[in-house]
């Protein structure tokens, strides 16, 4: 029973295959031509008429990009700020979750206002603020106690992770489903003795497992992808750099004649580790997604 | 009152101080700028773009040198790429990270004095700048009459050219009218049957202000208009001679000669552009990319609208100044006067400045223009000499408070120009209202 | 750790097995009860604690600080330098002159607008269509990968494709067809960002799609069936009602997403030709960290902030009374 559900009874559903092929075709081409720019020589990319195939392979676009990038500072910064937000989305939007969804006390339905809320405001109306929240953080990065003498936690790795620790749509998604547990297993589990942290941990995390592995999911893709703060981090202190940054900056580096083999070269380097993670993991994410049904 | 039970609270609690305890204790492990002990040097540092390439060399050069003689003082360089260079300011500034000795593009001069950034130099130091250097130079490194910097790289705007493309279309040599430049520019262009463009005949290109706004303002120069008034409060583009200038344009890529699309630092190396007006700095880089093909590049003076006009070009140029935010702007001055003003002998035996040998080593041009001379007399690239004859006649680029902002705005214009979004007139319009609004909102 | 946790000192003994527990015991079970309430108010507070921490020192302050640059005049970098100026910056973001309503702010909401009807449209199609295929992990995989090669890649690469010796013009040429300037094009750069922009959001949306499509009973279809109804009426009489509470999902954070893209638009077109797809992010970063307009960034966010509110508040109001037809 894998949930396949053919409505049109056994025939092969032709139009289906037809129209996910094709999909699949046009997702998969971009990377296939990435891949082969990548091995094109000087003067072979970018030229007419347009050729799929190189002339050769050539591997000294490679051996240039390693040049020019930092790739295990890069990952290094993007793995860490990734694994700290996504960390940090899913203990405290659990935590908070449960708070609201099943725990009683005095402006529960003020707070949880306050976090539908707060999805609705667009981070770059924090970006200024917030940066200079983390310049003038107090006792850090050579500020003194009103925050000031030194570059804060700007020239933190921390920095790249601060604004998104917490997430109102983690919160949110945690709640809905946490309202859908019984209060009759929490009940009996508070009788037998467990304090409300081990109802949690116990009780309420393992139900909502598939949740977290599908918030974990979207909060991963997301810090994965984050562009913009991060630029703005690594402007002020390059050591903090991630990947999208680091290989946005390649072409600015590169021997213009050379430039887009280069940066294509670069970009399978960044790409590749991350989608054979993912290809790994497949199966366990797939099934988790699957059965949170969001709502 | 009921205790919470003890496991619970514990485990909360530590949840609730982990979170900033250690952002605080990952905050105190960040880096310091020099140790700030008695006896150990002051480290001043230096952010430019020169990142890569023979510039970076060129600047580390005597940099090693200065840190080999002085112990007291040693000098730390920091580069980023043009593009980020002026966010790359900011954002440091904002951070408190703000180097010693900046290296600002002095189109933002203005911007950076009314942000408190840059230090007016000491009198002194002025007195030599002013003394050294020609009146574009100075002007340029100016904001308000103050001088904040010493002059460093100077930029003036003149036709390269690709004498094999020229000839092959059967023109002998480069073009001194718009008229003969528009006829050049149409005889070379070639196209494929899907209406790929071959062969630009004179190359507009979209990739950036130098070759978008930088062109387009040279040309504006020849015809003897301004992009903004004298005082700087307005824009002066919507003129005869601005409206020529985009009509000039808007024909040539109406009629195919010109493909905006196409990045021309790359097209022209490859010979698939015939002519393209660009800053003197492109020689070193078209020299290092092109190889033995460079012997086919050629570079004249930009065109100007009749024969018999007078010459006119764009001039932009750099400074070294010291940041207000700097604990030693003594020692940061002193360094710079040791690098541009104090004449040595260099590899060549003649005389100049240290600043003076790295630009024209690195095949680009000083504000200096005696040493610019001298250094050329003994060898180097004839493609410079029309660069360095512009000098005397370049216009400066205005470097009032908006500058960059409106400069941004004129690129977009002139973009929508090309593409045929805009009319001349709309285009021209469109400018007035945008960088007036703008220009008006920074005084 | 969760084995030394101490009993409740109150003990088991006097609470009734029943959670609801209404009126069954006098007054001592009631005052426990008010304890329990009180232990569970201490326990939320503990609960919640790293996230109020957190909305106060990076939401309520630098929303403060936002407001306040908003109605300030501030160039420089010491905070000592703000001046107040009223509504000046909100009035120079609408005077006349100003790129800030028309093309910025049209350019944002044709964007985001353009990806979410592609990328709806497109999910929808392939999520129905893979539910009845085999091998359905693979193909959903398959469509996530573009977003996990971050949107820097998904840029540069599409970017390369649309030039003139790039792929898609490769294959135009191939069939006959003249090249198009994609990307300089001030006819064709937003559609053409749009496209990518949809493309690489697909999987995600695909992904919430087929959750909302397992959680159909099937016992629906079945009944479909017996009355005869074709995979057209079945899909727009069942499938896509039922599917509505995804539909809003993905529609909201595709809205909220394209609203504020920056790094996609950066790396392909940095808002070109012309202001073509100059969008609100993009001009807000360049005011802030460019010129050092902080007030002008901080009133043009505001301004964006009320549009996302408008647009998101609208959607929730359409999918509801949707909701309340069906």
């Amino acid at each position: 029973m894998k949930g396949t559900r053919r409505v049109t009874g056994r025939r092969v559903p032709w139009l289906s295959y037809l129209v996910v092929v094709t999909g699949a075709v046009l997702t998969v081409v971009p990377f296939l031509d990435m891949v082969m720019t990548s091995f094109k020589g000087p003067g072979e990319a970018g030229t007419l008429p347009y050729r799929f195939l190189p002339k050769a392979f050539d591997l000294s676009n490679y051996r240039a990009a390693m040049d020019q990038l930092d790739l295990p500072l890069l990952f290094r910064n993007s793995v860490v700020a990734t694994a700290v937000i996504t960390g940090s989305v899913l203990l405290t939007s659990s935590l908070a979750g449960y708070a609201l969804a099943k725990l009683r006390f005095p402006g529960r339905d003020l707070v949880f206002r306050l976090v539908l809320a707060t999805m609705m405001f667009p981070p770059f109306l924090f970006f200024v603020p917030r940066f200079l929240i983390l310049v003038h953080w107090p006792l850090a990065g050579g500020n003194d106690l009103f925050g000031r003498g030194g570059a804060g936690l700007t020239v933190s790795i921390v920095a790249l992770a601060m604004p998104f620790l917490v997430n109102g749509f983690g919160i949110f998604l945690m709640r809905q489903f946490m309202v859908a547990i019984p209060d009759e297993v929490l009940e009996a589990a508070r009788i037998d003795g467990a304090g409300e942290f081990a109802v949690w941990w116990r009780i309420v995390v393992p139900q909502t497992k598939p949740v977290l592995v599908t918030l974990g999911l979207l909060t991963f893709v997301d810090a994965w992808n984050e562009y913009i703060w991060a630029l703005l981090v690594s402007t002020a202190h390059p050591e903090v750099m991630t990947l999208p940054v680091g290989i946005q900056l390649l072409q600015d580096h590169v021997d213009p004649a050379r430039t887009t083999p280069i940066v294509m070269a670069g970009l399978v380097l960044s790409v590749l580790p991350v989608l054979v993670l993912f290809l790994l993991l497949q199966k366990h994410y797939v099934r988790g997604v699957m059965l949170s049904g969001l709502k | 009152m009921t205790p919470p039970p003890r496991g619970t609270g514990r485990l909360s609690r530590r949840l609730a101080l982990a979170l900033p305890a250690a952002l605080l204790v990952s905050g105190c492990a960040a880096p310091h700028r020099g140790t700030g002990r008695p006896g150990d040097p002051i480290v001043l540092t230096l952010l430019s773009h020169y990142a890569s390439g023979v510039l970076r060399e060129a600047l580390q050069g005597p940099v090693d040198e200065w840190n080999a003689t002085h112990d007291r003082v040693k000098v730390r360089t920091l580069a980023v790429e043009f593009t980020d260079l002026l966010t790359t300011f900011m954002v440091r500034q904002a951070a408190g990270q703000g180097a010693d000795i900046v290296h600002p593009y002095c189109l933002w001069n203005g911007q950076l004095v009314r942000a408190g950034v840059l230090r007016p130099a000491p009198p002194e130091h002025a007195e030599e700048i002013r003394r050294g250097y020609g009146e574009a130079a100075v002007g340029a490194a100016s904001v308000g009459g103050t001088v904040y910097g010493y002059p460093t790289e100077a930029q003036t705007y003149a036709l390269y050219y690709n004498k094999r493309l020229l000839r092959a279309a059967g023109v002998d040599g480069p073009p001194r009218t718009w008229r003969e430049l528009e006829d050049t520019a149409y005889r070379t262009t070639r196209r494929d049957r899907y209406g790929n463009t071959l062969v630009q005949g004179f190359g507009l290109s979209v990739y950036d202000d130098s070759t978008t706004v930088g062109q387009t303002l040279a040309l504006l120069n020849a015809a003897g208009g301004r992009f903004v008034s004298a005082d700087g409060r307005s824009t002066a583009l919507d003129s005869p001679a601005g409206r020529a200038v985009f009509g000039l344009e808007r024909r040539l890529v109406a009629e195919g000669a010109s493909d905006p699309g196409v990045n021309v630092y790359q097209a022209f190396a490859s010979g698939r552009v015939a002519m393209v007006i660009s800053a003197g700095w492109w020689t070193g880089s078209l020299r290092a990319v092109m190889g033995g093909a460079y012997r086919d590049v050629g570079v004249a003076p930009v065109p100007v609208p009749r024969a018999g006009d007078p010459r006119a070009t764009l001039s932009t140029g750099f400074m070294l100044g010291v940041n207000t935010a700097s604990a030693h702007p003594r020692e940061a001055w002193e360094f710079l006067r040791w690098l541009n003003t104090e004449k040595t002998r260099g590899k060549r035996g003649t005389p100049a400045t240290r600043m003076s040998a790295l630009q024209v080593a690195a095949g680009s041009l000083t504000a200096r223009a005696d040493d610019m001379r001298t250094l050329l007399g003994t060898g180097g690239d004839p493609n410079l000499h029309p660069f360095l004859d512009a000098l005397a006649y370049a216009v400066p680029e205005p470097n009032g408070p908006g500058a960059q902002a409106a400069k941004s705005l004129l690129r977009k214009n002139i973009e929508a120009l090309w593409t045929g979004q805009q009319s001349v007139t709309e285009a021209l319009r469109a400018i007035r209202r945008q960088v007036d609004q703008e220009v008006a909102r920074s005084w | 750790m969760v084995n030394t946790l101490a009993p409740e000192p109150t003990g088991r003994a006097p609470v009734p097995r029943s959670a609801g527990a209404s009126g069954s015991a006098g007054g001592g079970s009631g005052r426990i009860r008010h304890r329990h309430r009180h232990r569970q108010a201490v326990v939320a507070c503990l609960f919640l604690a790293p996230t109020l921490l957190f909305y106060v020192v990076f939401l309520a302050l630098p929303l403060g600080f936002a407001l306040l640059l908003s109605l300030s005049r501030w160039a420089g970098f010491d905070l000592g330098d703000i001046e107040p100026a009223g509504l000046d910056n909100f009035a120079g973001l609408f005077a006349d002159g100003s790129t800030f309503l028309v093309p910025v702010l049209s350019n944002t909401l044709l964007f985001a607008l353009g990806t979410v009807a592609l990328a709806l449209a497109g999910s929808v199609l392939v999520a129905t269509c893979i539910e009845k295929l085999r091998r359905q992990g693979l193909w959903r995989t398959l469509y996530f990968l573009p977003i996990l090669t971050t949107v820097v890649a998904v840029g540069n690469v599409w970017k390369y494709m649309y030039e003139p010796g790039g792929l898609v013009n490769g294959v135009l040429n191939a069939l006959g067809l003249g090249s198009v300037a994609f990307l300089q094009d001030a006819d064709t750069a937003l559609p053409s960002l749009v496209v990518v922009q949809a493309w690489a959001s697909l999987g995600s949306a695909i992904l919430v799609l087929t959750a909302g499509l397992k959680s159909v009973p099937e016992s629906y279809y079945e009944a479909a069936a017996l009355d005869g109804a074709g995979p057209v009426t079945v899909f727009w009489r069942i499938t896509l009602p039922l599917l509505r509470p995804s539909l809003l999902f993905v529609c909201v954070t595709q809205f909220l997403t394209g609203l504020q893209s920056f790094a996609l638009i950066i790396v392909m077109t940095g808002g070109g030709p012309g202001d073509a797809t100059d969008v609100a992010a993009l001009e807000m970063y360049r005011q802030a960290f460019s010129y050092g307009e902080w007030g002008t960034a901080s009133a043009a966010a505001f301004v964006l902030f009320l549009v996302v509110l408008a647009v998101t508040l609208a959607q929730l109001w359409f999918f509801r009374r949707k909701g309340e037809d069906a």
